[in-house]
């Protein structure tokens, strides 16, 4: 998808063929999450107790933070790709918002794994704590992933390889982001809150 | 956008043939990992096989070389190794690339009339991806504590830090996850490509059936694929940091787990997977029958609708895998139902191929031989397997040898005669030189008859009580009597793998002094036979403009003394 942009100009055709492909992406991963959540759902109902007694519960106030953020660094990037499609300026700061915002999760996101990790929480330290690592940490590897899809369409923004002519990029790594977010979303209310 | 361009030829060694985005290099890379895969295991096979026939005797030649501790006899941890990458190899290493990475990154393009891959980048990813799971899967053989032991299927405990202790089983998982993550890039690539980059006429009822498999195919690899990547995330976190989703809770230090939540995600992948295997050989075998008997597919339609509801159905009967694991009687018989279901449209494919090949004029070149026997084969493998999907019979069968002879000519022998089908088929076209005739010929033949004796032998066996998987069945004095059927079928296993040489020598022989292929050596019309041999690296000069379907032979409005003509040409021309 990466060659979209040493192509000389985007069509409609082409931003179809690249949504095309976002699509099956997306449907295809969310099949992994959906699988990890189903073993969640299964092992939790397996449990005697749900959260086991005893179990030192990760900050719910940490984890609302982070979907807060989270969720306003989606809404931020949504209007970035619409003002870039329309051509009215301010794509670039609003994108960078966003990638702050982006930025500000992992942060609040660390914070939570090392107040749970210094109260003794350790992968094996139970199912409660192995399922909190496996469900953060896939995330988080997507979250990873994301913010290095953001940093790259501000370099190419910055560069002049970004603009109402091509936003195919920038819309797909949106789109992604999106995509974290929502399952991100999942993820709080059926671990964090429920 | 890629469709009506002409790139470039690139120069330069690295960029045209290591990591190059032109799907016909892509092609022969997938091709020749697919062969090193049926190589290695291969030889795997031969070594199970020995130790089945002669326990505790050396291995022949290699055997010194592998366990000089045991005199070259096999030992039993190297056996439980042998019969999980085997296994693992063949489908992942062997068949995948074969199939679905050389012939769809070779045909998805000709056949449609495309230039190239719609995402060449991610293809070029895709390989390279593959490349390291099977690096990773390679390595795990030689690691401390030694390589994977769990079976191919990797049921935990066997799985576990209990059951395996050795990093090969981590590094397993790891092989199993790259090379998924690899067949989804494809499939992402392929569906994209086969909608968005169709030639002006080729219409959905045009499209050769090969790409119908393919396309089918690329949707099971797109939305299965990522169960098993999950499923092998989850083992890898048991394994390496200590926590218990797969370890029940008899043998875990924190909560306990559920080993058959593991046996669900696997199946849940695992079942579509045997599809994911089989659809491209049928797609390839519904194109050579008719190509080969110079009759249109007989109920085109009908075989696309049938591979269809194969492939939706793939996904609802996979749970027939766990009937003894004390699934709710409920669900037990709703999967053995859907299991019958699913038979009626593999029932549909058949009478369609047998009625292609009614009152044809057959050619039974070795292409069209090996298409004939993805027939014969699946349909022993598939009249077995009613027993397999009653849940009375299963229970008596579950973890035989009829098992083992059952999936082998279902998946593997009918996806291995598809992918060599392919091969003496497109080998031409991808390298401009005819396979030896005679020779595939009696490849074919020195193939066909051991393998059907091989599996058939273990349905014997099997129906007698030898459980799989055993290192040593002459130390029982019940399976001691069944002996005699191991050493049948490890003597017609040999006769086939020496077989294999004729390929090889067929291979060698024709990239040494092969006959120049024509343009279109079989005569038939499908568009990759427009181009060159081989194709030039756009392709086509100009995008075909497609006028009729795949499979126009023998009809009375052709002219000129053929019985064919291209899809590009006119139905009364």
């Amino acid at each position: 998808m990466d060659h979209a942009l040493t192509l000389p100009r985007e069509t409609p055709r082409h931003r179809t063929d690249v949504a095309l492909g976002l699509v099956l992406f997306i449907g295809s991963w969310s099949m992994a999450f959906a699988t990890l959540f189903l073993s969640f759902l299964i092992l939790r109902q397996r449990q005697p107790a749900w959260p086991p007694e005893g179990v030192v519960l990760p900050s719910l106030g940490l984890a609302a933070a982070g979907t807060a953020v989270l969720l306003a660094s989606s809404v931020v990037l949504a209007g970035a790709v619409r003002r870039l499609r329309a051509g009215a300026p301010g794509f670039a700061a609003r994108w960078a918002l966003g990638l702050a915002l982006g930025l500000a999760f992992a942060a609040l996101q660390t914070w939570l794994w090392s107040d749970v990790w210094s109260a003794g929480g350790r992968p094996d330290s139970g199912m409660y704590e192995g399922l909190f690592y496996m469900l953060t940490w896939f995330h988080a590897a997507h979250v990873a992933c994301g913010l290095l899809a953001l940093l790259w369409i501000q370099g190419a923004a910055a560069a002049g390889r970004i603009g109402p002519q091509r936003s195919a990029p920038a819309a797909g790594v949106a789109t992604f982001w999106h995509f974290v977010d929502a399952v991100w979303l999942v993820l709080f209310l059926g671990f964090f809150l429920f | 956008m890629s469709g009506d361009q002409i790139h470039p030829v690139p120069t330069g060694f690295l960029r045209r043939h290591v990591f190059s985005t032109d799907h016909k290099v892509i092609a022969r890379q997938f091709m020749w990992v697919g062969f090193l895969g049926l190589f290695l295991g291969g030889v795997m096979a031969m070594m199970i096989r020995w130790q089945l026939a002669h326990p505790g005797e050396p291995f022949p030649l290699l055997g010194m070389l592998f366990w000089p501790s045991s005199g070259g006899a096999i030992p039993p941890d190297a056996y439980n190794t042998l019969f999980t990458m085997h296994g693992t190899i063949m489908i992942f290493v062997g068949l995948t690339p074969l199939l679905i990475g050389a012939w769809g990154n070779f045909c998805i393009p000709l056949m449609i009339g495309a230039r190239d891959m719609i995402f060449p980048t991610l293809n070029m990813l895709s390989f390279w991806t593959l490349f390291l799971g099977v690096g990773v899967a390679v390595y795990s053989l030689f690691v401390p504590l030694g390589a994977a032991e769990g079976g191919w299927t990797a049921y935990p405990t066997l799985s576990s830090n209990i059951g395996t202790p050795g990093d090969g089983e981590t590094l397993w998982a790891i092989s199993i996850f790259l090379i998924g993550a690899s067949s989804i890039m494809g499939g992402i690539n392929y569906i994209t490509t086969i909608v968005r980059l169709r030639a002006p006429g080729m219409t959905w009822g045009r499209l050769p059936l090969t790409v119908w498999g393919l396309f089918f195919t690329s949707v099971l690899n797109v939305l299965f694929l990522p169960v098993i990547g999950s499923a092998m995330i989850l083992m890898v976190l048991d394994r390496v940091f200590g926590t218990s989703f797969y370890i029940p809770a008899t043998m875990a230090q924190g909560g306990g787990g559920d080993p058959i939540l593991y046996q669900h995600l696997f199946w849940i992948f695992g079942h579509p997977e045997v599809y994911i295997l089989i659809l491209p050989a049928w797609g390839i075998v519904g194109d050579l029958l008719s190509f080969f008997s110079r009759k249109p597919a007989f109920g085109y339609r009908v075989t696309v609708g049938a591979l269809a509801a194969v492939t939706i159905l793939s996904a609802v009967v996979y749970g027939h895998h766990m009937f003894t694991t004390g699934l709710t009687a409920m669900l037990g018989e709703s999967f053995m139902l859907l299991t019958f279901i699913i038979s009626v449209p593999g029932e549909i494919l058949f009478f369609n191929w047998l009625h292609t090949l009614w009152r044809g004029d057959l050619r039974l070149t070795s292409a069209m031989l090996f298409s004939m026997g993805v027939i014969f084969v699946f349909g022993l493998g598939g009249l077995t397997g009613i027993y397999l999907a009653t849940i009375s019979t299963d229970i008596y069968l579950h973890d035989t040898y009829f098992v083992v002879g059952h999936f082998h000519l279902t998946m593997a022998a009918s996806s291995l005669f598809g992918a060599f089908a392919g091969c003496y088929f497109w080998y031409p076209k991808l390298y401009g030189r005819m396979l030896d005739e005679r020779l595939g010929k009696l490849h074919f033949w020195a193939t066909f008859l051991p393998l059907t004796f091989v599996f058939c032998a273990m349905f014997f066996s099997g129906y007698g009580g030898m459980p799989r998987r055993y290192f040593d069945h002459t130390d029982n004095p019940y399976t001691n009597e069944l002996q005699w059927i191991n050493e049948l079928t490890s003597t017609a296993a040999f006769i086939l793998g020496a077989a294999q040489l004729l390929f090889v020598v067929n291979v060698l022989k024709t990239i040494r002094s092969g006959a120049k292929a024509p343009q279109n050596p079989w005569e038939v019309g499908t568009l990759e036979w427009t181009a060159a041999s081989p194709p030039p690296h756009h392709n086509f000069d100009t995008i075909p403009v497609v006028l009729t379907g795949p499979h126009e032979f023998s009809n009375p409005a052709i002219r000129g003394g053929k019985d064919w003509i291209y899809q590009t040409e006119p139905l009364s021309g």
